[in-house]
């Protein structure tokens, strides 16, 4: 083999090399633009998700954790409905109605998470914020109160704007209860929700539905009480029948928090 | 999903730089590069001695490989700007390509990593989380892919050490070191062939320096002993160790508040061990188990001075926490109680967050 065609076979040769690394990074270049583009949309994917189900339990998902398991779980529940707002949706525009209702979970949503609570579910004008489902939490049942207080202010301060635009004002009930629950991810097919089921998610209902008959915005159980430090300003009420129970159960109007040093 | 660099919110820094050129030789001295945060935490003399320690330590049983993955990832997980923008430059700097860096903070598993690598980046990642913390077969595993015992202690060790200095950083929202990452991003390609080198001049110097490594015994003899002794052998656990002896020792906070904070975090964790090791602080100091009890469901208590009582509330909001809000939080208990005991209370709310996870060795 002459010197010449040597050359032409060694020069074909780096030149076939040289169009594969080419073409290979080429194809490193667009893996990695997938890459960053699959990332992308995943996270906006993420975010959009963490409108409809807590950021916690997102990352969770996300991360493939198995920890989303059914479990049983010590929770505390908190319920709250608006009052009188169906006859209120009556007289209002739809377009107002939604506004304010958006507002006023707006101002809820940011109590509760201020106090590590997360709301579950909304239906119509009504909420179920749990505390203590997604991670042990000690401290769940004093979070749960905290929060309830923190929502009355909420509540007044977005009163005072609703009042200043001369908008019909807004009055809630809230019911807190803890137990043992199961909590999970349930539903079936395309309709799925992280939630807690159980008799004591009853109970915290039937609670919030005492607020009205006893004419009080704040109800907790003997569950709750017996968590609370003295700081906490409680009114016993009378002990009340609730659908399911056999006996009355012991409730107590919170009016507010002092704190221990001040007691 | 944990968070890329340019998604983590910073606010502005909560302390004034506190020139010290006294200390700022002594860093120098002592291999130490005078950094944003240590001229913010210079006023705290247990604080910058464990930063220092941090930032001049080195790893015995895990490579040097390794030991930059983890604190990348441990910066990360924290959501801590300033670290991981000092992580991801120092390994830019390394030789560590645009490409392999991003691979490793967005999905490991994409990574040119081995099994055995991949489990030490989720270990770090489950750790610095701590949502719950590791349990022990986690650290078995780690221990069956080839691991010795010694090397996992280690990285557990480093990962509480990182947990506790990005808090440190993130609580006093030290201003990100913008221009070494702004210098290596712009020498990329330089450091790209300058690698081995780099590589060679980082690990000489890592050799030069020898911690003291002490023993089970010593280790175990002081506050904290049984989460410490574990450490025996490991040169980083001078540094846990001298902190955590320092947080006590300062007379800024009082004594109860701060056990009661370390047995708040504690508790938020689960820790038994650790908020065992807090309530025998506090019953020494003449506290009965009703009483931390109440403190504990409280998170007040009487023995802890007014000025101080926001702490406790405060602290349980170290353990997790969206990076921007507990900034402003902390910026809020600066305002009320000063600077120095911020930096105190930050230090200690620190340590005791690395505390928490390093416990999960003994239990």
């Amino acid at each position: 083999m002459s010197a010449a065609t040597a050359a032409w076979l060694l020069g074909g040769a780096l030149l076939i090399a040289g169009a594969l690394a080419w073409a290979w990074l080429q194809r490193a270049r667009e893996a990695e633009t997938l890459f960053v583009e699959t990332r992308r949309k995943l996270e906006q994917l993420q975010r959009e998700f963490e409108r409809f189900t807590p950021p916690d339990l997102v990352e969770r998902l996300t991360a493939g954790c198995g920890d989303v398991a059914p479990q049983r779980r010590q929770v505390t529940m908190l319920f709250a409905d608006l009052r009188g707002f169906t006859s209120m949706c009556d007289r209002l525009d739809p377009a107002l109605t939604v506004a304010i209702l958006n507002d006023y979970f707006r101002h809820m949503s940011g109590a509760i998470g201020r106090h590590h609570g997360h709301i579950t579910e909304l239906v119509g004008d009504g909420l179920l914020a749990l505390f203590g489902a997604l991670e042990s939490n000690p401290w769940q049942c004093r979070d749960a109160v905290l929060a309830a207080l923190d929502m009355r202010a909420a509540l007044a301060a977005y009163n005072q704007q609703l009042a200043a635009k001369s908008l019909p004002q807004l009055q809630f009930g809230i019911g807190i209860h803890s137990g043992e629950v199961i909590v999970g991810v349930m539903g079936a097919g395309e309709l799925n929700k992280f939630t807690v089921t159980g008799d004591p998610i009853n109970v915290a209902s039937r609670v919030e539905g005492l607020t009205r008959e006893l004419e009080v915005d704040l109800l907790i159980t003997e569950e709750i009480r017996k968590a609370l430090d003295a700081g906490f300003r409680l009114r016993p009420m009378a002990p009340a029948r609730v659908k399911g129970k056999p006996e009355p159960i012991q409730t107590y109007h919170v009016e507010n928090n002092e704190g221990t040093r001040a007691t | 999903m944990a968070q890329l660099l340019d998604e983590i919110q910073w606010g502005e820094p909560l302390l004034a730089p506190d020139i010290d050129p006294a200390w700022e030789a002594e860093l120098k001295r002592r291999g130490g590069n005078v950094s944003e945060v240590d001229r913010r935490i210079a006023p705290s003399p247990w604080i910058r001695e464990a930063c220092l320690g941090i930032n001049t330590g080195r790893a015995c049983a895990i490579s040097a490989h390794l030991f930059n993955i983890a604190a990348l990832v441990t910066a990360q997980e924290n959501a801590c700007r300033y670290c991981y923008g000092a992580s991801r430059s120092y390994m830019q700097m390394l030789g560590y390509t645009e490409s392999y860096i991003r691979r490793v903070e967005q999905d490991v598993h994409l990574a040119e990593l081995d099994e055995k690598e991949r489990a030490m980046v989720g270990f770090c990642r489950n750790l610095a989380r701590s949502r719950p913390r590791p349990a022990a077969a986690e650290f078995d595993h780690l221990v069956g892919l080839g691991y010795t015992r010694e090397a996992a202690r280690e990285i557990a060790l480093w990962i509480a050490l990182g947990c506790f200095y990005n808090r440190i950083t993130i609580l006093i929202a030290s201003p990100p070191e913008l221009g070494f990452e702004g210098w290596v991003s712009a020498k990329r390609l330089k450091f790209l062939l300058l690698a081995p080198f780099m590589r060679y001049q980082a690990a000489r110097r890592r050799r030069g320096k020898r911690d003291p490594a002490l023993t089970a015994q010593a280790l175990g003899a002081g506050i904290y002993g049984p989460v410490l002794a574990p450490l025996a052998g490991l040169p980083g656990a001078a540094t846990m160790k001298a902190a955590l002896e320092g947080a006590f020792a300062s007379t800024v906070l009082s004594r109860a508040t701060k056990a009661l904070m370390f047995a708040i975090v504690a508790r938020s964790l689960d820790c038994r061990t650790s908020e065992t090791e807090a309530r025998r602080l506090l019953a020494a100091d003449g506290s009965s188990d009703a009483e931390i009890e109440k403190s504990l469901a409280s998170l007040e208590s009487a023995r802890v001075p007014a000025a101080e009582a926001r702490l406790l509330p405060w602290v349980r909001d170290t353990v997790h926490f969206q990076t921007a809000q507990i900034q402003g939080r902390t910026r809020e208990l600066a305002a009320m109680m000063g600077n120095a005991a911020a930096l105190e209370a930050i230090g200690v709310a620190s340590l005791a967050n690395a505390t928490v996870r390093l416990a999960m060795l003994v239990e």
